[in-house]
C-alpha cells in the first residue's frame, strides 16, 4: 500500500528527513515515532504530496507520488495536526465538500456523509456549525473529512495533540475502525503508550533518521530484559567510568550508554537488586548519586536507550 | 467542474453567513455618495438674495427704483420686499437679508430738482456675492438715473405734475411719448454704435453635459466593489489558517476548480452589490434603464478581475498582516485616482489620464461613457478583451501561488 524508499527532505543545509525507508501494508497501523522536531511531519507531508522529496521515491498503491501524483493522492487521505475545517460552514457540509474534491457524487456522497457523522459521533449536530462545537468535537470532524472518502491510505499527523482524554480513546476507536476496514494508516506521535496500543509496527526516528524499525513485539526484544537506569548526580568523568567498568566484570550486562559530569545512563537486567553495588561504586570514585530513575523495557526505554535523551526532550 | 459548483456553493455559504461585511461594503459609498450628493445639489437650485427695501418717499420715482431688482435675470438672484423701517433694521441686523436700502422722503424731488440726496444700503457682512450684486446693481441704478435725469427731466416733470387721481388723457401720454421719441432721435447718432455687419456663425452643437452628481455613480459604485472585492480576496488566508489549503493541495486535481469557484462567488456577491447600488443610482439620476444590465455586466466582472489581481498580490506577502496592511493601503490611492471621490471627467487631464490606466479607473471610465452615452453596450471590444485579460493573468497568478507553496504552509 506504502512504499517509502530512501527519501530524504532538505532545506538548504539542513537534512530534516535522512535516507529513511518503510513499508506499510492494508488493514494495519504503522506508527511513525519520535520526538518533536525529528522530521515525522516533514515525512508525512512528502507522503501526502504537500512537499516535494529531494531525493527517494513514494508509492502509494502503486502510483509514486511525484509521476503520477493525481491517482496516488486520490488513494490518500490526510487529517492534519492542526485542525483543517471550515467553522462558517455546517458539520455536514464540510463532510460533503471534502467528498466531492474527491470525486464523491449523489447518493453515495450522501450515504457516506450520513455514515461518517454517525462513526464521529456528530449525527445529532450535523447542521450545526464547527465554531460552535468543542475542542474533541472539531477533532472528531476534522478526522471525518480525512476519510469520508474512504481512504486507502490515511496520513494521521499527531490527531491527540491536545485533546481531552475522552475524545482521545474516541479517536483509538477510529483510527482501529479504519484499520478494520481495511485501509492503512501511518501514524505519527510522540506518545509512545499510543504507538503501543495502536501500531501494528512502527519505525522510530531521529533527527531525520531512522534509527529503529519493526513490530512492537520485534522492537521491545531489542532491550532484552534490560533496565534503563539513569542517575543525576556529580561523576568525575574517568573513574567514574573505571569503577563501572570494573563493577560490569561482576554484572554481566551493565554497560554504560551516556555518561557526563552530571548524569550516568546505565543499562543492565534486573536493576533494582544492583543498586547498592552501583552506588558503592560511583560513591568509591568519588561521585554521589542525587535522583535516581529506573524504567522497565518499554519503547520509551528503547528510545532512550538508542538516542540516550527523552523521547519527550 | 463538479468541484467548481461545490466550491461555489461553498464559499457563498460562507460569505451568507457574514452578512455584515456585505452590508458595510455597501454602506460605506451610500453614505459618501450621500454627502457628495448633497453637497452638489444643496440648497436646490440658484442661490437668491433677499434685499430689504425701506421707501420712505412712495413715489412713482422710488417704485421704479424698487422695481428695478426684481427685473429680468435680476429677479432670479433678487428678491425685493418692501418693509417698514423698523422691520428692515431689525432684519438686517439678526442676518435675515442680503441687503436692506432705505429710500429717503423726497426722493423724488431731489431727484428731479437735481439737489443732492442719499440712498442708504446696508448690506449683510456674513454674505459675499449677493450683497455684492445688490451694491453694483444700486451703483448702476444710480448712474442711470443721472442720465435719465439729464436726457428726460423735463419729461419725468410732466408726469409728476400731471394729475395724479385721474388717469392721463391720451393726448397727454402721446404729447410725451413724442418728445422722448424726438430727443431719442437726436441723440441716436450719438448713442448707436456704428453700423457694423454682424455675421452670426452657429457654434458646433455642444455636447449635452451630464449631471455633475451622474458623474460621480460610477466611482462610488466601484468604491463598493474594491472594498468587496479586497475583502473577498482575504478569503485566501482565510482558508490558510483554516488549514483547508493544506487539505485542499492533498487532495487530486481540485486546485484549479478551487479557484474558478472562488472567482465565480465573488462574481456573484459583486454583482449583487453592483445591482443594489446601480438600481439606486439609476433611480436617482434617472438614468435609462436600456442601460442598467450592460452597466451591470461591466461593473460585475470588472469587480471580479480585481478580486482576481488582489488575491494575486495578497498571496505574495509572507503573512497576513503585511498583506492586508499593503492593499488596505494601496485602496485609498486607487480610489483617488480611480475617480471614487472625484469624477475622473473634473479632474486635471493629466490626473485623469493616470487614472484610468488604473484597474479601478479603467472601468469607471467605461461606466462614465456607458451611463451618459446615447445609447446602450457602448463599452468597445478592447475594454472588454483588456478586463478578461486582467482577470485571467489574476487567477493564473493565484493558481501559481497556491501550487508554489501558499498553500502548503
Amino acid at each position: 500500500m506504502l512504499n517509502v524508499e530512501d527519501l530524504v527532505k532538505q532545506y538548504g543545509d539542513l537534512t530534516a528527513v535522512d535516507t529513511i525507508s518503510f513499508e506499510a501494508g492494508e488493514g494495519s497501523v504503522f506508527g511513525l515515532l519520535g520526538p518533536n522536531g525529528a522530521g515525522k511531519s516533514t515525512a508525512i507531508n512528502c507522503i501526502s504530496g504537500l512537499l516535494s522529496p529531494t531525493s527517494g521515491r513514494i508509492a502509494v498503491s502503486g502510483h509514486d507520488i511525484i509521476k503520477d501524483g493525481k491517482a496516488a493522492r486520490q488513494s490518500l487521505g490526510v487529517v492534519p495536526q492542526e485542525l483543517a475545517l471550515y467553522e462558517d460552514l455546517p458539520a455536514i457540509d464540510n463532510l460533503r465538500y471534502w467528498g466531492k474534491a474527491y470525486g464523491l457524487r449523489g447518493k453515495v456522497l450522501e450515504d457516506r456523509v450520513t455514515e461518517v457523522l454517525g462513526h464521529i459521533g456528530l449525527a445529532d449536530r450535523a447542521k450545526d456549525l464547527p465554531k460552535e462545537f468543542s475542542g474533541g468535537m472539531k477533532r472528531r470532524l476534522n478526522f471525518g473529512c480525512g476519510i469520508v472518502h474512504k481512504p486507502k491510505l490515511l496520513l494521521l499527523d499527531e490527531p491527540t495533540v491536545g485533546v481531552d482524554p475522552q475524545s482521545r480513546a474516541k479517536l483509538f476507536d477510529l483510527v482501529e475502525a479504519e484499520r478494520g476496514d481495511g485501509a492503512c494508516v501511518l501514524y505519527t506521535t510522540h506518545y509512545m503508550e499510543e504507538a503501543e496500543r495502536l501500531c501494528d509496527s512502527l519505525a522510530i526516528i531521529d533527527h531525520g533518521k531512522l534509527i529503529a524499525q519493526g513490530t512492537v513485539a520485534e522492537l521491545k526484544s531489542q532491550l532484552g530484559a534490560r533496565d534503563a537506569l539513569q542517575l543525576t548526580g556529580e561523576f568525575p568523568a574517568e573513574a567514574s567510568k573505571a569503577a563501572i567498568d570494573t563493577l560490569a566484570n561482576s554484572i554481566s550486562d551493565l554497560e554504560i550508554l551516556t555518561q557526563d559530569d552530571n548524569t550516568l545512563l546505565l543499562t543492565l537486567s534486573s536493576a533494582s537488586q544492583h543498586l547498592p553495588a552501583i552506588f558503592a561504586a560511583v560513591s568509591g570514585a568519588g561521585g554521589s548519586v542525587s535522583e535516581t530513575n529506573l524504567r522497565s523495557p518499554n519503547l520509551e526505554t528503547l528510545f532512550l536507550l538508542l538516542t540516550g535523551k527523552e523521547l519527550r526532550e | 467542474m463538479k468541484f467548481l459548483f461545490a466550491s461555489v456553493k461553498k464559499d457563498l455559504a460562507r460569505w451568507r453567513q457574514d452578512k455584515t461585511a456585505i452590508l458595510i461594503w455597501l454602506g460605506i459609498p451610500f453614505l459618501i455618495g450621500g454627502l457628495i450628493t448633497s453637497m452638489i445639489d444643496g440648497g436646490g437650485g440658484t442661490p437668491t438674495g433677499v434685499l430689504l427695501i425701506a421707501d420712505k418717499d412712495e413715489s412713482l420715482l422710488s417704485g421704479f427704483v424698487a422695481g428695478a431688482y426684481s427685473q429680468d435675470q435680476l429677479g432670479e438672484l433678487i428678491v425685493a420686499e418692501k418693509v417698514s423701517l423698523e422691520e428692515g433694521e431689525k432684519r438686517i441686523n439678526d442676518g435675515d437679508a442680503s441687503g436692506f436700502l432705505i429710500i429717503p422722503e423726497g426722493f423724488q424731488d431731489a431727484f428731479l430738482n437735481e439737489t443732492p440726496v442719499t440712498l442708504i444700503l446696508k448690506t449683510n457682512p456674513a454674505q459675499t456675492i449677493l450683497p455684492g450684486i445688490i451694491e453694483d446693481v444700486t451703483e448702476i441704478l444710480l448712474d442711470a438715473g443721472f442720465y435719465a435725469q439729464r436726457l428726460f427731466g423735463p419729461e419725468i416733470r410732466q408726469i409728476q405734475n400731471a394729475d395724479s387721481i385721474t388717469v392721463p388723457d391720451d393726448v397727454f401720454v402721446a404729447g410725451v411719448a413724442v418728445e422722448i421719441q424726438a430727443k431719442m432721435s437726436s441723440i441716436g447718432t450719438k448713442l448707436s454704435p456704428p453700423l457694423l455687419d454682424v455675421v452670426i456663425v452657429e457654434p458646433p452643437p455642444a455636447e449635452p453635459r451630464p449631471d455633475m452628481a451622474l458623474l460621480f455613480l460610477p466611482g462610488i459604485i466601484l468604491m463598493a466593489v474594491l472594498f468587496a472585492s479586497n475583502s473577498l480576496a482575504a478569503d485566501y488566508w482565510t482558508e490558510r489558517q483554516n488549514g483547508t489549503l493544506r487539505r485542499l493541495v492533498s487532495a487530486p486535481g481540485v486546485l484549479t476548480g478551487f479557484v474558478a469557484g472562488k472567482a465565480i462567488a465573488a462574481l456573484t456577491v459583486i454583482g449583487l452589490i453592483a445591482t443594489v447600488t446601480l438600481f439606486i443610482g439609476f433611480i436617482y439620476h434617472d438614468v435609462s434603464w436600456s442601460k442598467f444590465l450592460s452597466s451591470l455586466v461591466w461593473v460585475s466582472f470588472g469587480g471580479v478581475g480585481m478580486f482576481a489581481w488582489f488575491a494575486a498580490l495578497q498571496m505574495l506577502f509572507a503573512n497576513n498582516r503585511a498583506a492586508n496592511l499593503v492593499t488596505t493601503i494601496l485602496l485609498f490611492p486607487l480610489m483617488m485616482a480611480g475617480g471614487s471621490f472625484f469624477p475622473l471627467a473634473a479632474l486635471p487631464e493629466w490626473i485623469a489620464g493616470v487614472g484610468r490606466l488604473s484597474p479601478n479607473g479603467f472601468i469607471v471610465d467605461r461606466l462614465s461613457g456607458e451611463l451618459t452615452a446615447a445609447s446602450s453596450w457602448t463599452i468597445d471590444a478592447n475594454s472588454w478583451l483588456t478586463l478578461l485579460a486582467m482577470t485571467a493573468s489574476g487567477l493564473a497568478i493565484s493558481t501559481w501561488r497556491l501550487k508554489a507553496g501558499f498553500a502548503r504552509k
